[in-house]
């Protein structure tokens, strides 16, 4: 075997180990959310009851309630499975800055706002399936046009508020605030005629 | 080779050899078992490691860059580019969606050069238009570090401001006049800028926005 061919030869294995890196560098990037994202949100769904808000302790060094949350803020949260019902959120809380956010059971953002976002002071909102919005539809509660009504494929998924404290007196009131937050089951009124 | 008829211009061909390159040749068994087997071993560990470094150094991606400030805005919704979506997952992180802001992290300074909790910045300048923001200290994979002052952040309302609104604050062990952002003890250090209520996540121009310069003051 002469010299170049021995190259050429070479050069044909390094290219195929470089696309079967690929291909492994693919699968590999693709495949961490799937596996490692249920250890994060077993942590999480650990917290407390579905559908009532559970004040996380407040970030600090060492102690951090979840990654990367913000030390300037409270933060509450609140578990729920739709199948269980829709879900009817509202908050009212006494800081310059707040916001919620709706995530899915994978962690993925659905939907969010912020204390500025709905004008008055106070943030509502409304989370269910398809088929429970044709039923709600047929007999509508009296304040649908003041919710936000958010139509979702998910089963389940969880809602974060974030309030910012100014200084540490305010503390006690942001995460009474907080924990004063709704997170219910939006009753079914019974069908008027029948 | 002998042949049963004289040379001439019909029977040349017999005496044409084939081109070394077409012929075929083969390496032994074993030869081609032990090629194919390094091949996989080289691709498989290539990958796992490209993989690995693309999601620890998460510089690599970053989908918006304003001086030595990156973002993921899209992480944690299901438009997220694969790497900060795994990035997020493998760190159980929960995003800052677009309705509440945007976090921009840095870990070097304006030079270029890696930070260090144990030297002193400087981090001044101006930020994009927001209704708060708040500046954190942390190690390079964003866990908060113990400080002697018990505060690792401080946020754009208690912030002392120079009269064009630009800010000056001071990042160090040791305490500081003015505003002083106190950094922990660890390893590495980057610093977390995060927008609350920023136009920029509902769709305003990158273009001409400034963002805070990081200036190393003192090393000891």
């Amino acid at each position: 075997m002469s010299g170049r061919r021995l190259l050429v030869r070479l050069a044909l294995y390094g290219l195929a180990s470089l696309f079967l890196a690929g291909i492994v560098h693919i699968f590999v990037v693709l495949t961490v959310p799937g596996h490692v994202r249920a250890e994060a949100f077993a942590r999480l769904a650990r917290i407390g009851s579905d559908r009532q808000f559970h004040v996380l302790p407040a970030v600090a060094p060492g102690a951090e309630p979840l990654p990367m949350l913000d030390p300037e803020m409270g933060h509450a949260l609140c578990w729920f499975r739709l199948a269980d019902g829709p879900v009817s959120l509202s908050a009212a809380v006494n800081s310059p800055f707040w916001s919620m956010a709706l995530f899915n059971g994978a962690g993925e953002v659905v939907y969010s706002l912020n204390n500025r976002t709905s004008g008055s002071g106070e943030l509502a909102m409304l989370v269910l399936t398809t088929p429970q919005l044709s039923i709600l539809r047929a007999n509508p509660p009296e304040n649908l046009d003041e919710l936000i009504v958010i139509e979702t494929d998910q089963t389940e998924g969880f809602v974060l508020l974030r309030a910012f404290i100014a200084d540490r007196p305010s503390t006690e009131v942001i995460s009474s605030g907080l924990k004063a937050a709704r997170c219910d089951t939006l009753k079914p009124d019974m069908p008027a005629s029948s | 080779m002998k042949s049963a008829f004289p040379l001439g211009p019909e029977t040349d061909w017999q005496k044409t050899s084939t081109p070394d390159i077409l012929r075929p040749t083969r390496m032994s068994r074993l030869a081609r078992a032990l090629a194919l087997v390094g091949t996989i071993a080289v691709a498989v560990a290539a990958g796992l490691w490209s993989a690995h470094l693309a999601l620890t150094s998460e510089d690599l991606f970053k989908p918006i860059r304003i001086g030595v400030w990156g973002a993921h805005p899209l992480a944690g919704t299901p438009e997220a580019d694969p790497y900060s979506a795994a990035i997020y997952a493998r760190t159980g992180r929960i995003p800052l969606a677009n309705g509440e802001g945007v976090a921009f992290v840095a870990s070097t300074d304006s030079s270029g050069e890696l930070l260090s909790p144990a030297c002193n910045y400087r981090i001044a300048g101006q930020t994009p238009t927001a209704r708060l923001w708040t500046l954190t200290s942390a190690d390079r994979d964003g866990r908060l570090m113990p400080t002697p002052a018990g505060r690792v952040s401080l946020s754009s309302l208690g912030l002392l401001r120079a009269s064009d609104g630009s800010f000056e604050v001071s990042a160090s062990r040791a305490p500081r006049p003015g505003n002083w952002l106190p950094l922990g003890t660890g390893e590495s250090l980057s610093f977390i800028l995060r927008l609350y209520d920023a136009p920029i996540t509902t769709g305003a121009t990158l273009i001409g926005l400034a963002m805070p310069e990081i200036t190393k003051v003192s090393c000891p």
